[in-house]
C-alpha cells in the first residue's frame, strides 16, 4: 500500500500526533528511570523533579486527545488510519497512567528518605523499574516500526515483571515479620513494587494496541497470569 | 453500524436476492467488468464503491438490464434474481424494471405533474384499482421520498419546477411507488444538500426492512453509514466484498485500504 494520502495535510496531522506520543513516551521513560534512581540514591531533590515533571505528561495527554478528536471530526479516518487514531488514544491513556505511577514512586521516595533504610530492598525494585522502562522503550519502538513481533515479545516479558513482584512481595513480608519497625517503610516499598507491576500491565496494554494497529485484531488472551497473592 | 443486531434480523435469515456469476461486460472492445461473482442479500443495503471508471455503475446497470439500451454493450455470465436468470429470453425487461427500480445520479422527473410522476408506474402496472387507491399510493410514496410536506399543496404543479434536491426525492418516490423488490441507486445524493442526503439515507435504512437496496456512491462515509455490505471495484474487478464494518476498519486487500483511506493507489 502506498504510504501517502492524496491530501498531504492528513499525513501531517497523523505524523504530528504520533510525534507527540513519542515525546510523551520519552518523558514517561525518563520519569520511571529518575523515580527509581531517586529511590535508590535517597535523592529527595530528584524525586521532587519527577513529581513536577508529571504535569508536562498530563498536558501532552490533553493535547494528543484534542488532536485525535480533531482528526476524527475533520478527516473521518478509516481502516489503518482509524486504527492509528484509536490506538493513539489508548496508548496515551496508558502512558499517562504509567507517568502517574512514576510520580507516586517519587512521592513515596520523599517519605522514605526520612525513614530508616531497609537494607536489600531497593536493588530488586530498581531492577524491576529498569526492566519496565526497557519494555516501554521496546513497545514504543514496535509501535513506530509497526512491529507486531516485537510487541508480542514485550507481552511475554510482562510475566517476568509479575514474578519479580511476587519475589519482592515475599521479601517485604519477611522484613516486616523480622522487625515491626520495618512495617512502615515496607508498606511504601510494597506499594512501589505493586505500582511498578501495574506499569508493566500498562506496557502490556500498549503492546496489544500495537498488535491491533498492525493486524487489525486484538491478540488472544492466553497469557498466563503469574501474580499470586498467597502469602505462604 | 451495529444494526446487524436490530430486532427482527435474527428471525428472518438473510437470503441471497441477487446472485451474479462470472459476469463480464464489454463496451465494444473495452472489457469493463471482469468476471464478477457476488451474492447480494435481501433486506439489506449493499454499497458499491470504487474510483471513477471502475465499473461499479456498469455493474449496477446490469442488474435491471439498463445496459440493453446501449448498442455496443455486451453482457456475459449469469445474473440471478431470486434464482431466475434475468437475461433469459422469456424475461420482459419492463416487468423486470418494475421489480428492480432505479434512481439515477441526476434527477430526471417526467415533464408531468408531481402527482403524475409518482402515479405513472402504479398506473401502467395496474397497481391501483381506483383513484382513491392511487391517491393513497402517491401520498405514501411521496412520504417515503421525504418530500410530501413540501409538495402536498401543489401536487399538480410540474415536477420539473422543483429544486434539484426535491426533484431527486421525487424520483425516489417514483421509484418506490411500484413497490420494487430491489432498488438500485446510482449516486442518489450527489446533487443533494446534507439535510436532504440525511433524509434519503433515513429512507434507505427504512427501505431495507422490505427490499434489497444497492447503492453506488463516491462518498465513502455514505457507504459506511447506510450499508451492511460493501463491494470495492477497481479497474473492472471486484476486489473485495464483505461486511461494511470490516471493510472500513480492517480491509483485507491493499487496494481497498489505499482507496478508502484516501491514499494514492
Amino acid at each position: 500500500m502506498n504510504d501517502q494520502h492524496i491530501v498531504s495535510a492528513f499525513d501531517r496531522d497523523l505524523e504530528g500526533v504520533q510525534a507527540l506520543v513519542m515525546k510523551m513516551g520519552g518523558l514517561v521513560e525518563a520519569a520511571i528511570l529518575d523515580a527509581s534512581k531517586s529511590l535508590k540514591n535517597r535523592d529527595e531533590e530528584l524525586a521532587e523533579r519527577v513529581r513536577k515533571a508529571d504535569a508536562a505528561i498530563d498536558e501532552l495527554e490533553d493535547t494528543i486527545n484534542a488532536q485525535c478528536a480533531q482528526l476524527i471530526a475533520l478527516r473521518a479516518p478509516t481502516a489503518i488510519d482509524l486504527r492509528l487514531v484509536l490506538t493513539v488514544m489508548k496508548i496515551t491513556g496508558n502512558l499517562e497512567r504509567i507517568g502517574d505511577y512514576a510520580k507516586n514512586m517519587a512521592k513515596r521516595t520523599s517519605v522514605l528518605v526520612h525513614m530508616t533504610p531497609v537494607e536489600g530492598a531497593r536493588g530488586g525494585l530498581r531492577r524491576m523499574a529498569r526492566e519496565v522502562q526497557l519494555m516501554l522503550k521496546d513497545v514504543l519502538d514496535a509501535y513506530i516500526q509497526r512491529d507486531a513481533e516485537l510487541a508480542r515479545d514485550v507481552l511475554e516479558r510482562d510475566r517476568e515483571i509479575d514474578q519479580m513482584y511476587n519475589a519482592l512481595f515475599r521479601e517485604f513480608l519477611t522484613f516486616m515479620m523480622e522487625d515491626p519497625r520495618h512495617i512502615s517503610p515496607c508498606m511504601h516499598l510494597h506499594f512501589i513494587a505493586k505500582n511498578t507491576e501495574r506499569m508493566g500491565d500498562h506496557v502490556t496494554s500498549i503492546a496489544e494496541q500495537v498488535i491491533y494497529l498492525v493486524t487489525g485484531k486484538m491478540p488472544e488472551d492466553d497469557r498466563p497470569k503469574a501474580t499470586r497473592y498467597d502469602a505462604e | 453500524m451495529f444494526d446487524a443486531q436490530r430486532p427482527g434480523d435474527t428471525v428472518d435469515q438473510k437470503e441471497t436476492k441477487i446472485s451474479a456469476r462470472n459476469v463480464q461486460v464489454y463496451y465494444g472492445d473495452t472489457h469493463a467488468i471482469k468476471d464478477v461473482n457476488v451474492d447480494i442479500e435481501s433486506k439489506s443495503v449493499t454499497a458499491f464503491i470504487g474510483p471513477s471508471g471502475c465499473g461499479k455503475s456498469t455493474f449496477l446497470r446490469c442488474i435491471n438490464r439498463m445496459n440493453d439500451t446501449i448498442d455496443i454493450c455486451r453482457v456475459q455470465g449469469d445474473i440471478l434474481l431470486d434464482g431466475e436468470d434475468i437475461y433469459d429470453k422469456k424475461v420482459d425487461p419492463v416487468q423486470l424494471r418494475a421489480k428492480v427500480g432505479m434512481v439515477f445520479q441526476k434527477p430526471n422527473p417526467f415533464p408531468k405533474s408531481i402527482y403524475d410522476n409518482v402515479a405513472y408506474g402504479p398506473r401502467i402496472h395496474g397497481l391501483a384499482r381506483s383513484r382513491a387507491d392511487l391517491d393513497v399510493i402517491v401520498e405514501k410514496s411521496l412520504r417515503r421520498g421525504a418530500i410530501w410536506d413540501e409538495v402536498k399543496d401543489r401536487l399538480h404543479a410540474p415536477g420539473t419546477g422543483l429544486s434539484g434536491g426535491q426533484q431527486q426525492r421525487l424520483c425516489i418516490a417514483r421509484a418506490v411507488a411500484t413497490e420494487p423488490e430491489v432498488l438500485l441507486m446510482d449516486e442518489p445524493c450527489s446533487a443533494l444538500d446534507p439535510i436532504a442526503t440525511a433524509q434519503v439515507e433515513e429512507l434507505i435504512d427504512e427501505l431495507r426492512n422490505q427490499y434489497s437496496v444497492v447503492i453506488v456512491t463516491h462518498s465513502m462515509q455514505q457507504a459506511a453509514r447506510v450499508s451492511q455490505k460493501t463491494a470495492f471495484f477497481h479497474l473492472g474487478n471486484l476486489v473485495e466484498y464483505g461486511d461494511t464494518s470490516q471493510i472500513f476498519t480492517n480491509p483485507k486487500d491493499e487496494r481497498t485500504e489505499s482507496y478508502i483511506t484516501g491514499r494514492i493507489g
